[in-house]
């Protein structure tokens, strides 16, 4: 009995994973190389920060947290509070043509006080 | 002051050892003094947690910013009620807050349980011991919130997104249900320890699972309130790993509470109990584990942070030695009776458990996925809403049927005459719901017809059986209608609290429904003196007003709302923008119907030099009935957890009868 329902909800779990095809890779810029499909992308927000996120798109580099690799990106749709040029961001979207191509309003920026853990 | 601190901690983790030795060494040669004396230690663990506690609190009010961490979460200019809250801010007062409160609980529980057998409470003290020894340890050794440094000017601060009531109250509640979920699992352990592995742990331990599960539960709707209201996405739950966390314990304690009702009345699925309590409390230390090692961040930063590995360290153990301990008493565990037929009560109980499990296990499957990824793959890869959206769907929609027929259907075995008198009405009226629902256009979406469809079903059984139960009191004592209603209630608290906590499901499931599956969203650049039309909303924009408050510049823009050719609201949202602390803050502006449960969520998302603004409304039709279910599931878990003289005496007989107090 309980291994007939074990197995239905295993059932139902790769029926899910065969149709949605598993999850979106999550990278760096330095590991971005090579991915052409759709990807979470993450890191550090450089200066300057330029454009219009409603209109023809806000322009700004993204950096590896800790590295020197950036990717540039154009993101349109809501920008979080927290978005600012030195902060964290998580963003989807895909490389076209050596730009990160975001799709609208799939920005997050990490919360420092939540998810950093403290350095001292 | 510091110092006092640093030995308060120092001696609270030398009586938990204590504890946990003394307890151990006198339940297993059975001293009865030293087992007195580890409970003793027990609760002056939790006075010298009490007095670690106060020391910080008072630093914390006092602005003493040579203590690192009253320095890194407050700042002069914060009010007191802050500075107080600032106690759960970080990691340090977090964990010093899970010891005050699991001491605390500890303490509580072996005092008040003492009469589930004297047998059983000696080895449930050595399991608090051991908990506690760990996060003591922690607090001494490895995250103290006692560490000092040079004074500085003044402190960092709270970042204003946090600086609300509901993140006042969202933690401790969180943390009040995560550390509930120890005195279950101690009385589990205990009762496998002392080999009495009768119901009389779960009998012992019913109310405080419950509580547990009620600020867990709680909890949640504070954090969704607070992110619906501050965070300002329109949304109220994004299975962000932080909320997720929560989300696990309490699915896992759900199944509990329902599978340890088979267990009392069939003296079933003990195994299973075990596990699942296994799993909540283990889930409540991993959730911890998330919110506070880092480790979301990237499975690097995880080691980097100083607990992560303790903390991982110490599921492990949790996990192996009561797995360990569950195998080698399984002889004992055997059940009397069998599964009888699938169509019985046992059975609802067991796929309700089965789905609630699966729920469960889906989510945290999700949650580990980029850590399990990277680590094997070194490559994190992260699943989104539509894999949690997709399960809660798989496993929730039946779950909801599911919760209608359990508490109607027979035990043992149920007949097909008595199901079709019992589910005739309540089938018929949830069709016709489905019928209008059709007509009325809510085939947009086929699982929120789906929900509505179920939550009408499950709706009627609860309101057949409020009916039938005071009906028959009625005919039986010839009271009047409220109040046979009312003791109907009393008689029954358990029974009949359960099916209130039932109605807030049922409630929280229309508005999860109707807000996610029927919300209409739009967003335009508004001139002053343009319009956006919503639905049946005319929302005109007239210009933006700038003021300076005491420590932000607070941006409004004026919308006026017409519905139907009147003006009907005048409403301001807007952004606050906080130079100290260099951080801007969407100030959402929310307007809820009463009537029909229904929110105009208007946000201002971008202001432009040029007076124009970027501007975007939604509609969240019936979202408000998750906040009243908040309050009903209260209503009903107070009406379940009250102390009930009469089911107290029938337990007393029952336990006294099957296995007598053993006089020492």
């Amino acid at each position: 009995m309980i291994a007939l329902s074990v197995a239905a909800a295993l059932a139902v779990f790769l029926l899910y994973t065969s149709i949605a095809g598993g999850g979106t890779p999550a990278l760096r810029p330095s590991s971005l190389a090579g991915h052409a499909g759709k990807v979470s992308l993450s890191g550090r927000v450089l200066k300057p920060v330029s454009g219009d996120a409603h209109a023809g798109g806000l322009r700004f580099r993204l950096r590896d947290v800790n590295g020197t690799a950036s990717v540039p990106v154009v993101y349109r749709g809501s920008v979080p509070d927290l978005f600012r040029a030195g902060r964290d961001i998580v963003v989807d979207g895909r490389l076209q043509n050596g730009v990160f191509v975001a799709v609208p309003g799939t920005m997050i920026t990490k919360c420092p006080s939540k998810y950093t853990p403290k350095k001292t | 002051m510091p110092e006092l601190g640093r030995a308060a901690l120092f001696v609270c983790f030398g009586l938990a050892v204590y504890a946990a030795v003394a307890g151990f060494w006198g339940a297993h040669t059975r001293r009865r003094r030293l087992s007195r004396s580890a409970q003793n230690a027990l609760v002056a663990a939790f006075v010298s947690a009490a007095v670690a506690t106060g020391v910080l609190l008072v630093a914390l009010v006092s602005s003493d910013f040579s203590f690192t961490y009253v320095s890194a979460f407050t700042s002069r200019e914060l009010p007191l009620a802050y500075k107080l809250t600032a106690l759960w801010g970080g990691q340090e007062g977090s964990l010093l807050l899970w010891l005050l409160v699991l001491t605390g609980y500890s303490a509580a529980a072996v005092l008040l349980d003492r009469k589930a057998g004297r047998e059983l409470v000696v080895w449930v003290v050595p399991v608090l011991g051991v908990v506690a020894v760990f996060f003591s340890m922690l607090l001494v050794f490895v995250a103290s919130p006692f560490d000092t440094e040079l004074a500085p000017a003044d402190g960092r601060g709270l970042a204003p997104s946090l600086q609300s009531p509901y993140m006042q109250a969202h933690p401790p509640m969180l943390y009040l249900g995560y550390v509930g979920l120890t005195v279950p699992f101690a009385f589990a352990m205990g009762a496998l320890l002392s080999g009495r592995t009768d119901e009389r742990w779960i009998v012992a331990t019913r109310r405080w699972t419950l509580a547990a599960w009620l600020f867990l539960g709680v909890g949640q709707l504070l954090g969704a309130k607070w992110a619906y209201e501050e965070v300002g996405w329109g949304g109220y739950y994004a299975w962000d790993p932080v909320e997720n966390a929560a989300l696990m314990p309490w699915l896992a304690a759900t199944a509990f509470l329902h599978s340890v009702m088979v267990q009392e009345k069939k003296g079933m699925l003990k195994v299973w109990n075990m596990l699942l309590v296994i799993l909540a409390f283990t889930l409540s230390l991993f959730g911890t584990f998330l919110t506070r090692s880092g480790v979301l961040n990237s499975i690097h930063s995880f080691t980097e942070s100083s607990i992560g590995p303790w903390f991982l360290g110490f599921i492990c153990f949790v996990v192996a030695s009561s797995l360990v301990l569950l195998f080698k008493r399984l002889p004992l565990l055997r059940s009397k009776t069998k599964l009888e037929s699938l169509v019985s009560r046992e059975a609802t109980f067991l796929y309700n458990n089965l789905l609630l499990v699966a729920l469960c296990l889906t989510i945290l499957w999700g949650v580990t996925f980029p850590i399990l990824s990277d680590a094997v793959r070194g490559e994190a890869v992260t699943v989104g809403r539509p894999y949690y959206d997709f399960f809660l769907r798989a496993f929730g929609l039946p779950l909801l049927l599911l919760m209608g027929i359990g508490p109607l259907i027979a035990w043992r075995r149920a007949s097909l005459s008595s199901l079709k008198r019992v589910f005739f009405w309540p089938t018929a009226f949830a069709l016709a719901v489905g019928v209008m629902l059709i007509a009325l256009g809510a085939g947009s979406s086929v699982p929120g017809l789906i929900a509505y469809t179920f939550s009408a079903f499950v709706a009627a059984t609860i309101v057949l059986e409020f009916a039938r139960g005071t009906a028959a009191r009625r005919s039986l004592s010839g009271e009047t209608v409220p109040r046979a209603f009312a003791s109907l209630i009393a008689r029954n608290r358990r029974r009949y609290g359960g099916y209130v906590v039932h109605a807030a499901i049922v409630l929280l499931a229309i508005g999860v429904a109707g807000s996610s599956a029927y919300n209409t969203s739009r967003s335009a650049r508004l001139s002053p003196g343009q319009s956006l039309e919503v639905r049946d909303y005319t929302l005109v924009y007239r210009g933006v007003n700038s003021t300076r408050a005491a420590n932000a510049i607070e941006q409004r823009a004026t919308i006026d709302v017409y519905k139907g050719g009147n003006r009907i609201a005048v409403m301001h949202p807007g952004k606050n923008d906080y130079p100290v602390e260099q951080q801007i803050s969407n100030e959402v502006s929310i307007r809820s119907d009463w009537l029909t449960g229904e929110d105009l969520f208007l946000i201002t998302e971008q202001i432009n030099r040029n007076g124009t603004i970027d501007f975007k409304a939604i509609i969240n039709p019936l979202v408000n009935m998750i906040w009243l279910a908040g309050l009903v599931f209260v209503l009903g878990s107070v009406i379940t957890l009250w102390p009930d003289a009469r089911e107290e005496r029938r337990l007393a007989i029952r336990y006294g009868r099957v296995a007598p107090e053993p006089s020492a």
